[in-house]
Formats: C-alpha cells, sequence, structure tokens
C-alpha cells in the first residue's frame, strides 16, 4: 500500500468570508466552519454554540481546557476519505494521495466534565513542553446544550465529531492547491518484504490505545477500540485518520487525534525502512480495563509478532497507571516469542523524582526511551490573553488548590501541558 | 469487550454512590457499597482480598484520572477466594503504591466535579462488564 | 572571595606509596596535594582547595570508626564549603573510603561533597546516597575526570540547580529529572532497536527496578512434623544488643538460642532497628518475632517444632548484597540444622 502526502505549509491562518489556501495563509470563515460542524445532528443537540480564535506561535496566549488537536488533511486520490467510519464512509483509506495543511491544527477546547484537561502555551516555558505551541492553531470553542450534565457520553462524542468536521471542512480548502513538498510512503506486502530486503530486520510497531471507557476512548475506523481484539493495520491508514482520540483524561500523555495522524514511530520507522530494518507493518491493541481482556489482548500481540517473523517491534503506551499493566504484558509476551523489543512509555516518578516510575515492571522490558517524569513542578507564567477559561486550572490533573496564584502564574506538574511526555515519542524530552 | 466470566462471581467493591445507584438488582453481580471508605481504602480492601485468594477482575487503576484527584473507587473481585495469583497480588500492591506517591492535592471538590468523577469511575466499571451505562443512569434519572 | 573546598585523597595519590603503605594513619595538610592541582586549575580561582586530608586504604578499611571520627574533626574545624574525595577509579578500598567518608561528612556535617570512580567501583553502591561522578577505570582518567569532577562541584557550591544525571556526569541516583534530548523519543526508540538487534551495546532511559526474584520451593506438605525457623529483618535482638548490630546499614546479623522460650518478653528482648518507632516492638517483642505464636502451634501440633534458634538483622537502609550475603550463609546453618521452612518477618 502507497501513500503520497503533498504537504502545504499553512503559516498564518485569517478570518475571512472568502474561504481558501492561498500563499501559505488559510483564509477561512468561522460562520462555515459552523455550518459545517452543525449538519451533524449529535452536534446539533448538544452543542449550544462554538466560538472560534486564532493562535499563533509566540502570541501571549493560553489554550485550555483542550480535548482534542486534529490536523486538516484531505484525501485527493485514492480510495476513501478522511476518518474513515466516522466522517468518511467507512472504505479502506491509506492509498493513493493526501493533502496535508502542515503548520496549523484544529483545536477543540471547553468543558466537558468539571475537571477537563489540558494547557497550551504558545509563548514560555510551557511552549517548549507542548508541539502544539509551534502551530498555528484554529481554536474550536464548544459550549455545552442545557442538560448536558447528564449526558457527558453525548455531549463528548458531538465535540470529537465537531473538531474532526471542522478539520475537514478546513482541510478541503486544500484540495486544489499544489503542494509545497511531498514524501511518499509505501509498506509492502510479506513476501514482497522479505524479497526486497532479504537481509534487513523485520520490525514493526506494537501501538497501545487507551481503551477504556467515557473521557478514555480511542475509535479504529469508528469502532471502539476496546471492543476490537489485537490487529494488523498499515502505518497508512493512521495518516488518513483511521484512529481519532475520544480521550480527554491525562493531557501530557494521552495521544490527541494530531498525534495519530502524524504519529512519530510511524515516521521514524519509515525515515529507517530499507536502510536499518523492514517495517513491516503497525499491531494496534488496546488497553482495557477488564484484566482478563489486557491478557487476551497482549496474547494476541505476542502471537501476531510470532506469526508475522518478526524481529523487533517498538511498543507504544498511553495513559497513565494501568497501562503500565498492558504495556509491560505485552513486552514479556513479544520478548517470550523472541522478538526484541524497545518500548516507549513516561513517568510518574513523583514531584522529587524518587518514586517508581511505572505501576509495573519486569527485567524483559530492557530497552526503555521515557518522555519525561510528569509529575515534575513547572510554573507557568500569566499569560495575556486566555482561550476557553482557567476555570479548571485548579482542578486539572497536575494541579492543586491554589495552582491558579494571584499574581496569574501557574504552578502545577507538567501532566497539565497537552502532549508533554507523549508517549509516542513525540517530543525530545527525556528523563534519567 | 466485557462478555466474559461468570457475572455471578463479580464481587464490585465501590465508595461511589453511582454505582449502586444505577446498577443494584440489574444483574447477578454484587455490590459492596462503602461510602465510608477512601480511595486507598478501597485498595486495601481489595488486597486484602486478593491475599486471601479472591481473583482481581479489574485493574484498581482503571482510568487515567490520577488518584490523588478522584475519590471514587470501583473495583471488581470474585465473590469467593479461588486461588491466589502472585502476579494479581503484585498489580494490587502497585496501585497502592502508586496512590502514595501523588501529592495530596487540597482543593475542595464540589458538587458538579464528584458527580463527574462519579461518572467516570461508574463508566469504566459498567464498560469492564459490559453494562450498558447509558441505560443504567437513565433509569436512575 | 573563592569557597573553600577540602580534599580527601589515599596515600597513592598522596605520592606516599601504594599498597605497602596503605597502612598509613589518617593525616592534614594545608593545601593542595596530587590530584588537587587539577582542580584549584579547573576552578580558576572561584573555588579554591584548603586542606588535603590523606589516609591509607588499608587504615581506612580496618580502622574506620576511627578514622572517620578523625577526619569528620577536621572537616568540621575546617568549616569548608565544599568536601571532595577521589577520584578513585577502579581502586575498590579507595572508593569505598571515598564514598563512606562522603557520606559521613554529608550526613553528620550538613557539608555538600562530591566523588568520583569507576561504576563498578564496590564504592559506588553508595551512588543513591552521595553524588558520584563516573570516572574510566584507571588513573589514565584523570585528565578527564577532574575537570568533570570540577565543574559539577563549582555548580552545587554555586547552589545552581542540578541537571539530569547523563547531562551533568553523576553516576544515576534513583532520582528522576527531566532534559531534552536531541532526538525526539521514537527516533530515539529506532535507534536503541536497531542497536539491540544487531547485539551492539545501548542505554535504557529507564533502568527497570531490579528484583531479585526467587522461585519459591513447593510447599511443605506435613507442617505437623516439620521443623521451622523464625528470621527476621526487623532487628529483635537479645536485650542490650549483645553483637552490636547496628540501627542502620548493617554490617552482620545475629544468632540466637530460643531453646524453651516460650516467648519474648520485654525484660530479655528488644529491637535494634532505627527505621521505625520501636515502642510496640520493644514493649511486646513477639510483635516482631512471633514465637509465642510459634510456640502455641507447636503445643497444637500444627508444627512439627519451632527451631532452636533465630537469625535476625536490621534491614534499614542494609545494601543488598550485604542481606544477600547473610542470607547465603544462615541459610547454610539452617539446611545442617534439619529446618524445613523459614518464617521471615519484616517490618
Amino acid at each position: 500500500m502507497k501513500l503520497e502526502l503533498g504537504y502545504i505549509q499553512i503559516n498564518d491562518i485569517q478570518f475571512s468570508k472568502e474561504c481558501k489556501v492561498e500563499a501559505n495563509t488559510l483564509y477561512v470563515d468561522p460562520d462555515a466552519v459552523k455550518a459545517f460542524m452543525y449538519e451533524d445532528d449529535d452536534v446539533k443537540a448538544w452543542v449550544k454554540d462554538f466560538s472560534f480564535d486564532v493562535a499563533k506561535p509566540g502570541e501571549s496566549v493560553r489554550i485550555t481546557p483542550v480535548k482534542d488537536v486534529i490536523e486538516p488533511r484531505v484525501k485527493v486520490e485514492g480510495p476513501g476519505g478522511m476518518f474513515p467510519g466516522v466522517i468518511s464512509k467507512v472504505d479502506t483509506v491509506g492509498s493513493g494521495k493526501t493533502h496535508v495543511l502542515r503548520g496549523m491544527a484544529v483545536v477543540t477546547a471547553g468543558k466537558i466534565v468539571g475537571f477537563q484537561e489540558g494547557i497550551i502555551d504558545m509563548t514560555g516555558p510551557g511552549a517548549d513542553y507542548t508541539p502544539f505551541s509551534k502551530l498555528n492553531n484554529f481554536v474550536v470553542v464548544a459550549e455545552p446544550a442545557e442538560g448536558y450534565q447528564d449526558h457527558k457520553h453525548e455531549y463528548e462524542h458531538a465535540v470529537r465529531i465537531a473538531g474532526l468536521r471542522a478539520a475537514v471542512f478546513i482541510g478541503e480548502l486544500g484540495r486544489n492547491v499544489t503542494p509545497d513538498e511531498s514524501e511518499e510512503f509505501e509498506t509492502l506486502g510479506i513476501k514482497e518484504g522479505i524479497e526486497e530486503y532479504p537481509d534487513l530486520p523485520r520490525v514493526a510497531y506494537v501501538h497501545m490505545l487507551q481503551s477504556q471507557g467515557l473521557l478514555h476512548d480511542t475509535y479504529v475506523y469508528g469502532v471502539d477500540a476496546k471492543r476490537t481484539l489485537t490487529t494488523i493495520i498499515n502505518p497508512t491508514e493512521t495518516m488518513d485518520g483511521a484512529i481519532i482520540s475520544g480521550n480527554c483524561v491525562s493531557a501530557c500523555d494521552k495521544n490527541t487525534t494530531y498525534h495519530h495522524q502524524n504519529n512519530p514511530v510511524v515516521k521514524a520507522m519509515f525515515a529507517a525502512h530499507g536502510k536499518t530494518l523492514n517495517y513491516v507493518c503497525n499491531i494496534i491493541t488496546n488497553e482495557n480495563v477488564y484484566l482478563a481482556d489486557k491478557q487476551r489482548s497482549s496474547d494476541w500481540t505476542a502471537k501476531l509478532c510470532r506469526l508475522l517473523d518478526l524481529d523487533g517491534a517498538i511498543v507504544s503506551q498511553e495513559g497513565f497507571g494501568n497501562p503500565d499493566t498492558d504495556l509491560i504484558m505485552n513486552t514479556k509476551k513479544i520478548e517470550l516469542q523472541g522478538v526484541k523489543t524497545t518500548i516507549i512509555t513516561d513517568e510518574y516518578a513523583g514531584q522529587d523524582g524518587k518514586s517508581q516510575s511505572l505501576a509495573d515492571a519486569d527485567p524483559l522490558a530492557d530497552a526503555v526511551v521515557t518522555g519525561g517524569n510528569a509529575n515534575e513542578v513547572i510554573i507557568l507564567p500569566k499569560l495575556d490573553k486566555v482561550i476557553g477559561t482557567l476555570d479548571y486550572v485548579d482542578v486539572i490533573a497536575g494541579g492543586h488548590a491554589g495552582s491558579l496564584r494571584p499574581d496569574g502564574t501557574i504552578e502545577a506538574e507538567l501532566q497539565v501541558i497537552t502532549g508533554a511526555t507523549n508517549e509516542m515519542g513525540f517530543n525530545r524530552l527525556s528523563a534519567r | 469487550m466485557g462478555t466474559i466470566g461468570n457475572p455471578r462471581d463479580y464481587l464490585i467493591l465501590t465508595n461511589n454512590p453511582l454505582v449502586p445507584a444505577c446498577m443494584e438488582g440489574k444483574g447477578l453481580y454484587t455490590i459492596d457499597f462503602r461510602p465510608e471508605l477512601s480511595y486507598r481504602e478501597i485498595l486495601t480492601l481489595v488486597r486484602d482480598k486478593v491475599y486471601l485468594g479472591h481473583t482481581l477482575y479489574t485493574h484498581p487503576l482503571a482510568g487515567s484520572v490520577k488518584p490523588n484527584e478522584t475519590p471514587y473507587k470501583s473495583v471488581i473481585v470474585s465473590m469467593v477466594p479461588h486461588q491466589f495469583d502472585s502476579q494479581q497480588a503484585e498489580i494490587i500492591a502497585n496501585a497502592i503504591a502508586v496512590f502514595d506517591k501523588f501529592k495530596p492535592i487540597g482543593w475542595e471538590l464540589n458538587e458538579r466535579i464528584l458527580r463527574d468523577f462519579q461518572l467516570i469511575d461508574y463508566t469504566l466499571l459498567a464498560g469492564a462488564i459490559g453494562f450498558d451505562a447509558a441505560a443504567g443512569l437513565s433509569k436512575k434519572i | 572571595m573563592s569557597y573553600k573546598v577540602v580534599h580527601y585523597i589515599n596515600q597513592f595519590f598522596a605520592n606516599i606509596g601504594g599498597e605497602e603503605m596503605a597502612h598509613v594513619a589518617p593525616e592534614l595538610r594545608d593545601g593542595i596535594v596530587g590530584p588537587g592541582l587539577a582542580f584549584n586549575q579547573a576552578w580558576k580561582g572561584e573555588a579554591e582547595i584548603a586542606k588535603t586530608i590523606v589516609c591509607g586504604d588499608s587504615y581506612f578499611a580496618e580502622h574506620e570508626a576511627d578514622a572517620k571520627s578523625q577526619i569528620l574533626e577536621w572537616v568540621k574545624a575546617e568549616k569548608p564549603d565544599f568536601f571532595l574525595a577521589g577520584p578513585a577509579f577502579n581502586a575498590g578500598r579507595y572508593g569505598y573510603a571515598c564514598a563512606t567518608i562522603c557520606a559521613a561528612v554529608q550526613d553528620e556535617l550538613g557539608i555538600p561533597v562530591l566523588t568520583g570512580m569507576y561504576e563498578e567501583n564496590p564504592g559506588a553502591d553508595l551512588k543513591n546516597k552521595i553524588l558520584i561522578v563516573a570516572t574510566a577505570n584507571s588513573a589514565a582518567g584523570m585528565r578527564k575526570a577532574a575537570p568533570a569532577m570540577a565543574k559539577l562541584a563549582l555548580k552545587i557550591m554555586k547552589g545552581e540547580k542540578l541537571g539530569a544525571s547523563c547531562e551533568e556526569g553523576y553516576m544515576p541516583n534513583g532520582i528522576r529529572k527531566n532534559f531534552f534530548e536531541k532526538k525526539v523519543g521514537a527516533e530515539r526508540a529506532v535507534d536503541m532497536l536497531v542497536a539491540k538487534l544487531n547485539g551492539k551495546p545501548f542505554t535504557t532511559e529507564y533502568p527497570m527496578p531490579s528484583f531479585d526474584r526467587v522461585a519459591p520451593n513447593p510447599a511443605v506438605k506435613d507442617l505437623s512434623h516439620a521443623t521451622i525457623a523464625l528470621c527476621t529483618s526487623g532487628g529483635i535482638v537479645p536485650k542490650g544488643n549483645p553483637d552490636h548490630i547496628e540501627s542502620s546499614s548493617a554490617s552482620h546479623y545475629g544468632e540466637y538460642c530460643i531453646a524453651g522460650v516460650q516467648e519474648l518478653t520485654s525484660e530479655g528482648y528488644e529491637t535494634a532497628h532505627g527505621g521505625y518507632d520501636p515502642v510496640y516492638a520493644n514493649a511486646d517483642p513477639n510483635r516482631v518475632l512471633p514465637v509465642d505464636v510459634m510456640r502455641d502451634f507447636e503445643r497444637e501440633g500444627k508444627i512439627g517444632k519451632l527451631h532452636d534458634y533465630f537469625y535476625t538483622t536490621v534491614g534499614n537502609g542494609t545494601s543488598v548484597a550485604n542481606a544477600k550475603s547473610f542470607a547465603a550463609e544462615y541459610a547454610q546453618k539452617l539446611l545442617q540444622a534439619g529446618v524445613h521452612a523459614v518464617i521471615m518477618t519484616s517490618t
């Protein structure tokens, strides 16, 4: 399966009555975006109103609470459309050609639950920790309809869909624009791959998906991942939005839809493909609450690794606490199949860095990459403008009573920052 | 996936009032509602059961909500002891260690936030055993 | 004004002699001796070694308590801003002395300390307690070690925030610190995996806590004829602690006869442990070492016999290596005595 990504660099976003991409600038009419979002019945039912804003790199702006981050893309050649099974029909994606509006993102924000999390600072020390401070962000703030308190599932779904629809609307504007740059990604069939690269180690990416329930879900072609068995997916499918995030908890180490679209492991594996390794495929596996599910899913992961005759696998994690158990189960079982692993995780080593970092451990997990200690304390300065609301800053993961100090600065753990300790290895942050 | 296991053997240990409110009498499981217990006390109760040979059915750290944020915890163990499982004993012991490394937050949770935490805990539990969370809620309301 | 430093070195680096002179007692000299020069040069006047303490490695090992108290006295009188020891490279007793004296100065005088040695030097066992810079395994590494140690020492003297171990050059000390790598995590993961696949060395960014797992023996089939021994790391000893088991970092264990003892009384036994509130253990030592319950079991026929001896030490900060060697030794004694099973209590 072969996919060409055509990158259209977006250096600026302007509100305008005319919607277009021209000279690396996105011109967009918020009312048109709004109308497109409201075409969905669930959005209509549960979102009272949307407001819009733009946050650019370096501006004194804080976006919070952040729900999801999505990159606008559009399928210009080949089967299927963006976010199959959710926005587009369920056709298999990942081949043909896709245009990417690079350098920007749609950010959804607004309250869902009383402890809604996630901060993106566009400048200052906080900006160093979130990859989204480097993007031009089209921010959509949702306001819930009356009665949403008793329908959190429905409301979360509506905001999730609204964000994806906004990204689809904007992505569509890049359909007829000539990309600044293109890149091709190809995954060969099993036999073809062996013939093409007989001497290279066969390596897969074991991609763990958060799948526990309300605010902790991931969807694959529209299927709730907690109801799936471990399976195989082409890396390029993920570039066309086959996996989307419904995860609103643990801002620092949840994978946003943007992370899934721009999966850094996929990128690094393709970069090494044909040189130091033969990148076979992605294996997606869930992180359920029920222990027997964890056992079954990790058994299945190891089974697939063996069946694919792999030499190695990279395992990435999502979320805090119990996924450590999935991570260790996967790693241990894969290693016991004779397949070598490297794993990516993050740490909760306490504010002083002295506690045990993971909730589970095994000596077979001897090659670990860490995204850093999420408990480390950071002071965020007061910024000029807030998109969303600061109401939640005291009550977000990593905050504490008095996190929002009288002078407007915020003292909190790194956990508060969206994407700060990403467990796909999106960032340079690490710990020793 | 949540369709495995024998619901008659499910003992739900919980301090979350939404669990009995939505789930009482709607399945073969048993709910042991302990509103007087803290999050940590629920974990130690689970630990003691696991040490006695009860099977741990759900992961004690379900969800990414940090243990120092929410006061609610629901865990399913078996009604009766089966066989001691050292791996499960390790999981519950590690969960308590994780709880202890988070600093107390010191904020007053208002009614709205408490309800949200109850909801999350309840839906994670329901999802684990294939209980229709939305149906449970609508009957309650 | 520059920071004042006291430097500790051994007889070899003081040019007194090698192994044949390792017996020399500690000596206090003014200014720098031997490797001190390299530190003073690196500090460029911002810090300076005021005194150098020289001690023979054998002397330190054989008269640790005396050496320690003499050195602490000198350091206390000097009131330095910083205490530096070594570097010891691969010299085992020198490394042990450097680490031990650093820990003492840090704990008892509250003065910041630093030493340096090869990672496999036994002194490096204290790396979670004191800062130790990793050096090469021979004195040829001095040219690299001294500037690295000097830089880190100055940073500490100035009260600057310490970075992650790999940035600053100290051995990982169990305190996790964030920092920015050159590559993103996914690229690091691919590099690490490729190295692992090719059998090349790689360094994990998070070493798994090492548990020395012991597979349990099959269950004792018939307890009613079994001899059971009690062992503890809870520090229960006969009153007065006749073998002077240390209240922390124990260097030995005790073996005591309890033949005919029906229960442990507060008159006869106490705890030597310094890591928990001893009130309840001293009031009723059976709480830690349950001789009373074992005697009940004996009478009821649940067990065959309580072994006549118990083995005890203090688990408070005692190194794993020490604990392991104690157990290896008394396990042999238990085997010879025909003991079938052991109940090991902790606190």
